[in-house]
């Protein structure tokens, strides 16, 4: 109706009473000039109309008293969220390829302790696949939310990482967290390899914790107390302690050695690692943060089996048991610029560990006076590293790595045994094509001892990582 | 004795009472200021995204878990504006009140329909929210909307003090509402402009203005020269203005403006971190400004 009022407000415009009288050509002009007012009628018509409409939208939201629950969850969200992580590196050093076997030799007191069924480490000179996260994570009911991490390597073998529950509903700011997880422990123990600054891990964890850090079966119980200001969160973790570099039960005598009999039973039952941990962070406002932690693990039981008749056939073997204790401190720091996509932004992050295994001689092949005598095993580690947001998207890391200032075996009833330590300066860029890709490259210089021989190790890689699925955290 | 010992308890309780205010954190600055108007000036209210950053692109900092571990109620804008942080951060907080579902976790995008919902959910066209545009801030109207959702939710939490929430939100409604028409009327025959960014477009579909394109590619992905001279070559000889913020990169936005003779305006996301409706009101007349320049 409005719309017929307009047209026949436009036909009164256009056809003045005087135009009756009119010649062709003024017909034609006044036709031209009608066509030209009908199209600017309707243009402001529409103009209108869409303004109107704007003005409608009020009456469109709820006016009602209600208010929705919930979070407005993403067309792509399935249940259980669901990532995959795609991982790649070309690889290449001044060994020939030994740079990653001669990481593994390190001289100190894990060496050849790996107990890891496998590792991010062994790489080719050239393209490498490395290992493909599939991250699965749900809630379960209102009690608990569960989270599967499998790690797919370039063979197809399959490991679970991580498989955990996660309380929602305790009180006073506790949570439990129960299956196999990544320790607590530290600053960078929780982070998945897909979240690191670098390629690779630091000499520190992978010579004290392995390369995947603390990582083990048990439950672990989370505290965030009212501490004012003042972030607090203090845990204890109950574990296992079979599958560490420091903490394992079960090892077996080869059986040329000792026929039949299997070799070192575990002696007490799990839990036989327990960790204990604190982090704490003052409010600095929104540029700045802090964090600082400190941690200790204590493990019951500890064996290892030495044999080396591989490297040197008149050599004996002989087991250990005994026990272990780890400390470490950590600071991180982390500049917030208002920059967009990263630019500005810096990390610092610095950690200590240090670790003892108390042990005694359980077996020897030739010698059974020998049983009983302390052997003592202290070795410690550290690294700091800065990355800074250069330019939107590209990020600049530096590390230092550093283990093995205290390397040594007390030995009672013979010579106590030192070790140098081994360290290595680290160069990555890392260009963040968008959230869920980024591309790095590293350079690394490291000095490493083996056998007590030094040996420069230089080392190149090229990575690429990509994300699909579920959006990850940014955690701290 | 005991007459009295009574008395001092009901006396302690009523002052408890009166004291109690519920303790809410808001992710950006102007759900802080929702919050504020509508629960009055007892309500303690703390903002965890400062105003001048990009609200996709925080880290869960511990001091985010610090104060979310003693809330009552968390306010978000939501639709996955806050997911890469404020999951990990009530998660980090082990406070159960603030999950999702929950009374304590407000979602203000839960409350009003939302533009672009339905896209494909294909990150090929960068870092879309298939559920919607998340940036419902920049519209007094769905705030206004919201406001009464967040009232009715206060209400639920401190039954006492609903009709002080319902006031403090009527009031913030209104005085949206009854600016919208000078907004509106300011803006008629401005040419519209170009935005960094998708965080302008309720606003603008308010204002009944077209968006004439976006100086990111897609979302969350830098301008890229080929982007620039596409847009250059698509709006040469239209008028118009470029808007961005102060923590977007300015390159793309000045180059983009010197090709076109546009000018470009740094107008701010949030209003400062405590923000009352006025402030957040400027806010939306700086960009209004913005628009009406663009006029020529």
């Amino acid at each position: 109706m409005f719309k017929r009022n307009l047209l026949a407000a436009a036909l009164a415009c256009a056809f003045p009473l005087s135009a009756f009288a009119a010649s062709d050509a003024e017909v034609a002009a006044l036709r031209a000039e009608f066509d030209q007012k009908l199209k600017t009628l309707q243009a402001d018509y529409e103009m209108r109309m869409k303004q109107m409409e704007s003005r409608m939208v009020p009456a469109a939201e709820p006016t009602s008293r209600t208010d929705k629950l919930g979070a407005v969850g993403s067309g792509s969200s399935f249940n259980p969220q669901i990532s995959v992580i795609f991982d790649g590196v070309y690889y290449n050093d001044n060994k020939k390829g030994g740079g990653i076997e001669a990481m593994e030799h390190i001289d100190g007191i894990n060496h050849s302790h790996d107990h890891e069924g496998h590792g991010h480490g062994e790489l080719e000179r050239g393209f490498n696949l490395r290992e493909t996260e599939i991250i699965f994570s749900a809630t379960v009911s209102p009690y608990f939310d569960a989270t599967l991490n499998l790690a797919v390597d370039s063979g197809g073998g399959v490991e679970i990482e991580e498989a955990y529950f996660d309380t929602r509903a305790l009180p006073a700011g506790l949570k439990l967290r129960g299956g196999r997880f990544l320790s607590g422990v530290g600053y960078l123990n929780s982070q998945h390899p897909h979240t690191w600054d670098f390629v690779d891990q630091n000499l520190a964890y992978r010579t004290l914790l392995g390369d995947h850090g603390l990582k083990d079966t048990g439950v672990q119980l989370g505290w965030t107390p009212k501490t004012g200001s003042l972030y607090t969160l203090l845990g204890v973790e109950l574990l296992q302690g079979n599958e560490q570099v420091f903490a394992s039960a079960g090892e077996v005598i080869p059986d040329d050695v000792l026929p039949g009999e299997g070799g070192l039973k575990p002696k007490y039952a799990g839990p036989r690692l327990i960790t204990a941990f604190a982090k704490f962070s003052p409010d600095l406002g929104d540029d700045h943060a802090l964090q600082l932690g400190a941690w200790a693990a204590r493990g019951r039981q500890h064996q290892e089996v030495h044999d080396h008749r591989d490297e040197n056939p008149a050599a004996k073997v002989n087991g250990l048991e005994g026990d272990a204790t780890l400390w470490g401190l950590e600071a991180v720091y982390k500049f917030d610029a208002p920059g967009a996509y990263g630019e500005g932004d810096l990390t610092l992050a610095a950690e200590y560990l240090w670790q003892r295994k108390d042990l005694a001689v359980a077996f020897h092949q030739d010698n059974p006076a020998a049983i009983g005598l302390g052997r003592k095993f202290t070795q410690d580690g550290a690294y700091l590293h800065a990355v800074y947001g250069f330019a939107p998207n590209w990020q600049a890391g530096l590390r230092y790595d550093i283990t093995g200032m205290t390397n040594k075996v007390e030995r009672q009833g013979a010579a106590d045994v030192g070790y140098e330590a081994s360290d290595r300066w680290t160069l990555a860029v890392t260009r963040r094509l968008t959230e869920f890709s980024l591309l790095r490259l590293q350079a690394s210089s490291a000095n490493l001892y083996e056998d007590g021989d030094k040996n420069r190790v230089n080392q190149f890689f090229l990575q690429y990582q990509h994300s699909l699925g579920a959006h990850g955290a940014h955690k701290f | 004795m005991r007459i009295l010992i009574a008395v001092v308890f009901s006396l302690a309780a009523q002052a408890a009472w009166a004291a109690s205010a519920l303790n809410v954190v808001a992710t950006t600055a102007s759900m802080g200021m929702l919050a504020r108007e509508v629960g009055g000036a007892a309500m303690q209210v703390t903002v965890l995204a400062a105003p001048d950053r990009d609200p996709h692109m925080l880290q869960a900092k511990p001091s985010m878990m610090r104060a979310l571990r003693d809330a009552d109620l968390v306010v978000a804008v939501g639709a996955e504006l806050e997911m890469g942080w404020l999951p990990a951060a009530i998660n980090g907080a082990a406070n159960p009140r603030l999950l999702p579902g929950r009374d304590g976790y407000f979602e203000a995008a839960a409350q009003v329909s939302l533009l672009d919902s339905g896209q494909a959910a294909d990150r090929a066209h960068g870092d879309v929210h298939p559920t919607g545009n998340p940036h419902v801030n920049l519209d007094p109207v769905r705030m206004a909307a919201i406001a009464r959702a967040l009232a009715e939710r206060m209400a639920k939490l401190e039954p006492a003090q609903a009709a002080t929430f319902r006031a403090g939100a009527q009031r913030f409604a209104a005085a949206a509402e009854q600016r919208v028409p000078g907004w509106q009327a300011q803006a008629a025959g401005s040419p519209g402009g170009v935005l960094f960014h998708k965080d302008g477009n309720y606003l603008f579909a308010l204002l009944g203005l077209p968006i004439l394109g976006y100086v990111e590619p897609v979302p969350g992905v830098p301008p890229s020269a080929s982007h620039l001279n596409n847009l250059t070559a698509k709006l040469k000889g239209q008028r118009g203005v470029i808007l961005h913020h102060a923590y977007q990169p300015a390159q793309g936005p000045q180059l983009l403006a010197s090709r076109l003779g546009w000018k470009t305006a740094v107008v701010p996301l949030e209003p400062a971190k405590d923000a009352d409706a006025a402030a957040y009101f400027q806010l939306i007349d700086t960009w209004v400004a913005a628009l009406v320049a663009a006029k020529g």
